[in-house]
């Protein structure tokens, strides 16, 4: 229910087409009832002479309704489907903002492609909330009352009758339906979620899953999961045309109670004959409202399921977000800061094992470090928390100063170019993917630092396909750290960067970063050992400790575990 | 549109159900409409006792019984049909995209792919749910209707006769416009899909860039592109059933009026017969505005169906293979005739390779990044087809070997392997063939030197890992890669760059376990690493997608400059 006022809330930002939408709903509806009314009174009225003018009054109005009908119809609809469709674009919005700071740690929870059918699909069948669910009943109660009122005016026991059958016909049933919905509660959502996470796994996976050869399977398994969905699908229409069917017998048996009441009363001289018609017709024409409201339940679910499945992604994490809120400080970010960490212990979310432990650290404003250690050492993990991605347990963390706490995320990541171990690409051209860097790029920038990272041979205007999927491995790498040097800041966070890069060209890089970078302060993470020399320090970690710090001088005579590695290093490659 | 008509066609005994459901929906309608004014007839003008209309109340009763059924069976055979199209729909996509060669399946946002086989398949269902059943319908009831009225008013008749043609044509003008403008609305809807899910894998690297703003609003404006396109399309449709209900009411207004004069001015009408008439009026303009809505709905659908068929229809060259059997226990010879290959027109990214790959030979490309050597890998492993020249394995062009055989001989450990979403271990026993033990799984993991790292999980092997799970570093998705091939045990290894981002105690593991893999097989490896180069037998040196030289070693070291460079910078560990 809490997911469901969310989007009730974010309706009501539409509040003028709401009040219309209802407003034309009750004319319409009212309107269908007068008309068919009318004309039922119309003929019988003729069948026994009267008066023309009589006939002339009652066919004006049966212009009248029929185009107040017709008109008010249009208008509800329009408004309604407006405010429907708006605020599916708000919900759709909404969602986004709210899982944007969520990641990364979000994929560690849902696949994308669960994550593209809630925004999607869930979304798009939470249109039937508001044209189905929300206002309609409120139109009926509306209409139904008017009718009934008018009704009373002839016969109290075929107002009765209506409003039985209201009563049945609007709430009881709908509501039985309700409960029995309870127990078969369907997997509609959740198999369309299915679908889409295979889906998604056989594009991803496509080139792995043909050299496999599993293709097939993975098809096989698409294939399944889209049997159960469109089963689910059928399920739930067939239970919709039933639950319809049903309630359209029920109302058709109250104007049948109606025209057998009416009859009685008529043959018993208790009701004027020339009104047997109109009743029968009004019957007839009213319950056209109510019969919908079998599918009520059917909706309300789907819509509570829905508005569930989008908020649950989003909500829960909010409540796991463990940084503390401190006063946030402005800071300089223009200017290569220091950098402290003082015991700093870390470990990811939903996992007890530290990753982090005890780590102090002081780079100096300006100064070249480089992080080495095995993989899984902890080396990238480090870089996570100076970028504020993942927040540290405990201890400090204090960037230009400042406790890491009071820095707002956005200034630190303006504050630093970053070029990680994976990078995501775009979709797009080359272009698309380096304007990310900075404002106001001019296209002579960008082709500079293509030459810097020896990319020459591409076009600013080349496509990138998704995920960077035409690029190699080491043109990647180039891409983004051409993408660093384009944004300028004075903290260069570079983990392991060229590592798909040949040597000669790695060398060439390498001396760029060090020519632009020269007054900023500099991480490198790094497994290769090569061209150590020139660092200030150099920081040995393993196993999520610090184990050793110290310039290459230092930690050579030290003999120590970077010796160690060194000599293993000359092993393998010489 | 054709296709959908000739799936209808396909579906006979649904279509009998349809048809024969109609017949009987509309005598059932003329029965109800007989009922009513029979009773009111009576009681209103002949006084006739409650107790003689009786047995009418009992025969309405069962018409109205007969006509909630009648209904419910309609829609349920709509539905049923529905269902059995979008399956077969999406199982056509799937078979094409399989069969799609892997630079094929880059092209384009895997989102938008998603949103076609999700969205515009499930947009079909109302063709089949809706439209179709509604179009058999309404051939069938007004005529129904019309010789009822006929047999007691002509005049009646004649005006409803006159009149429904109207409905029609309006519709297929409105009709029309509708299925371009709901094309539309799924392009949109498409776009939607494809930029958000580019968004959400990038979305990491947009905030480190402070572009999660610009892209919070690139997704609003999409949506509210969807929104637009959706309006449009309902726009239409509204509109469409104001002008199908004005000419409706018009129509039932001119019956009402004709009725009542004849009935009133000239007594020519029996009360019994205006009544009955008036009744059927509404019920027949119904049938025709319903089919008005249905066709519209109908027609969205046709555009969802066109979107579907053209997705089928785009002809990708797929890589064909053949039906020989490839058996053999040993590596076998491979062979590159004048092979080149390109990713898009003009542009060669291998430009004519001839090499010959002796059995247990370990291979080594070499080359700056972007020369082709990654590409070259692709070509010979087979998954993408080489644009011109020939592949031959055991003097046999590869590609007249069943895929599968070849598959079953070839690892391929790709710089940025895949993982599934699912444990290390299913991730691990995706190389083996058939059913593979937890031991076997073990043995190669142990192997591939990632036992110790998967031991320290809390979970072991039975950590989820991949989409939704926990993240692997890039050294250690390559060894889950590697321990793959140790259970595939292939005659082929084909390494992407196998050593890089590993830290250097498991990078000698790992030479030794490719080693292994070695004894029994023939390596063709991306190589970067000196010592790497130094062990192969053969060199590939590659530069601009050209093969510039092969030898060994010592060979090109003395006669191919860039080479020697290429070495000295290594030995040298001049970088920084």
């Amino acid at each position: 229910m809490k997911d469901l006022k969310i989007v009730v809330n974010l309706m009501f930002r539409e509040k003028k087409d709401v009040f219309y939408s209802i407003l034309f709903g009750f004319l319409a509806g009212i309107g269908a009832v007068s008309l068919f009314a009318n004309s039922g009174y119309l003929i019988s009225k003729a069948a026994i002479m009267p008066p023309l003018y009589v006939l002339t009054i009652s066919i004006a109005l049966l212009k009248l309704f029929s185009v107040t009908r017709a008109v008010s119809r249009y208008g509800e609809r329009y408004f309604s489907h407006r405010a429907t469709f708006t605020k599916l674009s708000n919900l759709r919005q909404y969602f986004f903002e709210k899982l944007e700071p969520l990641a990364p740690q979000i994929f560690q929870k849902y696949r994308s492609g669960d994550l593209l059918s809630r925004i999607v699909g869930d979304v798009e069948s939470l249109q039937n909330f508001f044209l189905r669910v929300y206002y309609p009943p409120i139109v009926m109660v509306i209409v139904f009352l008017a009718t009934i009122a008018f009704t009373a005016f002839f016969s109290i026991a075929v107002a009765i009758a209506l409003v039985l059958g209201l009563i049945i016909t609007g709430f009881l049933v709908p509501l039985w339906f309700s409960l029995k919905r309870k127990e078969i509660d369907n997997q509609l959502r959740e198999s369309r979620g299915t679908v889409s996470t295979e889906a998604i796994e056989f594009f991803y996976g496509f080139r792995d899953l043909k050299l496999y050869y599993r293709l097939d399977e993975q098809a096989n398994n698409l294939v399944n999961a889209s049997a159960t969905y469109v089963n689910e699908q059928r399920k739930v229409a067939g239970n919709e045309l039933y639950n319809q069917s049903v309630n359209q017998l029920i109302s058709l048996i109250v104007s049948w109670i109606v025209l057998g009441m009416g009859a009685y009363f008529v043959a018993e001289g208790q009701l004027d004959g020339v009104f047997l018609a109109m009743l029968v017709m009004v019957s007839l024409t009213v319950f056209e409202n109510s019969t919908p409201m079998a599918a009520f339940p059917g909706y309300y679910h789907d819509s509570r399921r829905a508005a569930n499945r989008l908020f649950s992604v989003v909500e829960k994490e909010e409540e796991n977000s463990w940084e503390e809120k401190l006063e946030i400080e402005e800071v300089n970010i223009n200017r290569p800061p220091t950098i402290e960490l003082q015991n700093v212990n870390f470990s990811f979310p939903y996992e007890d094992r530290l990753a982090l432990k005890d780590i102090n650290l002081h780079l100096q404003s300006g100064s070249k470090t480089a992080i080495v250690g095995p993989s899984g050492s902890g080396k990238s993990t480090l870089l996570m928390l100076l970028l504020k991605v993942f927040s540290r347990n405990e201890g400090e963390v204090k960037l230009w100063n400042k406790s890491i706490g009071k820095l707002m995320d956005e200034d630190i990541w303006n504050g630093t170019n970053i070029a990680l171990q994976s990078n995501h690409f775009f979709y797009g051209t080359i272009r698309d993917n380096l304007r990310i860097a900075k404002d106001g790029l001019s296209d002579d920038e960008m082709k500079a630092v293509l030459n810097k990272v020896k990319l020459q041979q591409f076009s600013l205007s080349d496509p990138v396909l998704e995920k960077g999927e035409n690029l190699s491995g080491g043109e990647k790498q180039r891409l983004a750290i051409a993408r660093a040097m384009l944004k300028g800041s004075h903290l260069w966070l570079l983990d392991e960067p060229t590592s798909s890069v040949d040597i000669l060209t790695e060398s060439h890089i390498y001396k760029e970063l060090m020519k632009q970078g020269e007054n900023d302060t500099m991480i490198f993470v790094s497994h290769r050992l090569t061209g150590l020399e020139k660092m200030d320090q150099i920081i040995v970690m393993e196993n999520g400790t610090i184990i050793e710090t110290g310039s290459y001088d230092e930690l050579m005579n030290k003999k120590g575990y970077f010796y160690k590695m060194k000599e293993i290093e000359k092993d393998v490659f010489l | 549109m054709k296709q959908l008509k000739e799936i209808n066609r396909a579906q006979k005994n649904n279509m009998y159900s349809l048809v024969l459901m109609s017949f009987m929906l509309g005598i059932v309608i003329v029965a109800q409409a007989y009922f009513i004014v029979e009773i009111v007839d009576r009681v209103f003008l002949q006084d006739t006792s409650f107790s003689a209309v009786i047995p009418y109340l009992g025969g309405l009763l069962l018409v109205l019984a007969a006509r909630s059924l009648v209904t419910y069976v309609n829609g349920r055979t709509g539905v049923k049909m529905a269902a059995k199209v979008k399956g077969d729909f999406r199982k056509k996509l799937l078979s094409k995209y399989k069969r799609n060669p892997v630079q094929a399946s880059l092209k384009g946002q895997s989102g938008e792919k998603v949103s076609i086989m999700m969205d515009a398949v499930d947009e079909i269902d109302s063709y089949f749910s809706k439209y179709y059943p509604q179009m058999i319908q309404t051939t069938i009831v007004p005529i129904l209707i019309l010789i009822a009225v006929f047999s007691q008013n002509w005049v009646s008749g004649l005006i409803m006769l006159i009149t429904a043609p109207f409905i029609p044509i309006f519709m297929i003008i409105i009709g029309k416009s509708t299925q371009k403008k709901s094309e539309e609305q799924l392009e949109k809807l498409a776009a939607f899909s494809g930029r958000f899910l580019d968004i959400l894998q990038g979305l990491t690297t947009l905030k480190l860039f402070g572009r999660a703003k610009e892209q919070r609003d690139a997704i609003k404006q999409s949506s509210l592109d969807y929104r637009d396109a959706t309006m449009t399309v309902l726009k239409i449709a509204f509109v469409s059933s104001l002008m199908l209900e004005f000419i409706s009411m018009l129509s039932i207004g001119l019956i009402a009026l004709e009725v009542g004069l004849r009935l009133v001015i000239y007594e020519q009408l029996s009360f019994f017969t205006a009544f009955f008439v008036l009744i059927l009026a509404p019920e027949f303009y119904n049938s025709l505005k319903e089919l008005g809505s249905a066709f519209h709905a109908g027609r969205g659908s046709m555009g969802a169906a066109k979107k579907v068929i053209e997705e089928l229809e785009m002809t990708e060259q797929p890589v064909q293979w053949g039906e020989r059997r490839l058996e053999i226990n040993s590596p076998p010879t491979i062979k590159l005739e004048n092979v080149s290959f390109s990713y898009s027109e003009g542009k060669f990214a291998l430009n004519n390779i001839n090499l010959e790959i002796p059995p247990h030979s370990e291979v080594a490309l070499v080359g700056r990044s972007g020369s082709g050597k990654s590409t070259l890998l692709n070509v010979i492993s087979g998954i993408v087809s080489p644009t011109e020249g020939r592949i031959s394995v055991q003097n046999q062009s590869l590609f007249d070997y069943k895929e599968k055989d070849w598959f079953d001989h070839i690892s391929y450990i790709s710089q940025n392997p895949y993982l599934f979403s699912g444990t290390i271990e299913e991730n691990i026993a995706i190389g083996g063939r058939g059913i593979t033990t937890i031991e076997e799984i073990q043995q190669a993991a142990k192997k591939a030197g990632i036992n110790e790292m998967i031991k320290s999980l809390e979970e072991g092997f039975d950590t989820m890992v991949g989409e939704g799970g926990r993240g692997l570093s890039g050294g250690e998705k390559q060894r889950v890669a590697l321990a793959r091939a140790f259970l595939k045990k292939p005659t082929i290894i084909l390494f992407d760059e196998p050593t890089v981002g590993l830290d250097l105690q498991t990078e000698r593991i790992l030479q030794q376990s490719i080693k292994e893999l070695g004894k029994s097989a023939t390596i063709i490896t991306v190589a970067h690493r000196l010592h790497t180069i130094k062990n192969a037998d053969k060199i590939l040196f590659l530069e601009d997608g050209k093969l510039l030289a092969a030898g060994t070693h010592k060979e090109l070291l003395a006669s191919v400059r860039e080479y020697e460079q290429m070495v000295t910078v290594q030995q040298g560990g001049e970088t920084g």
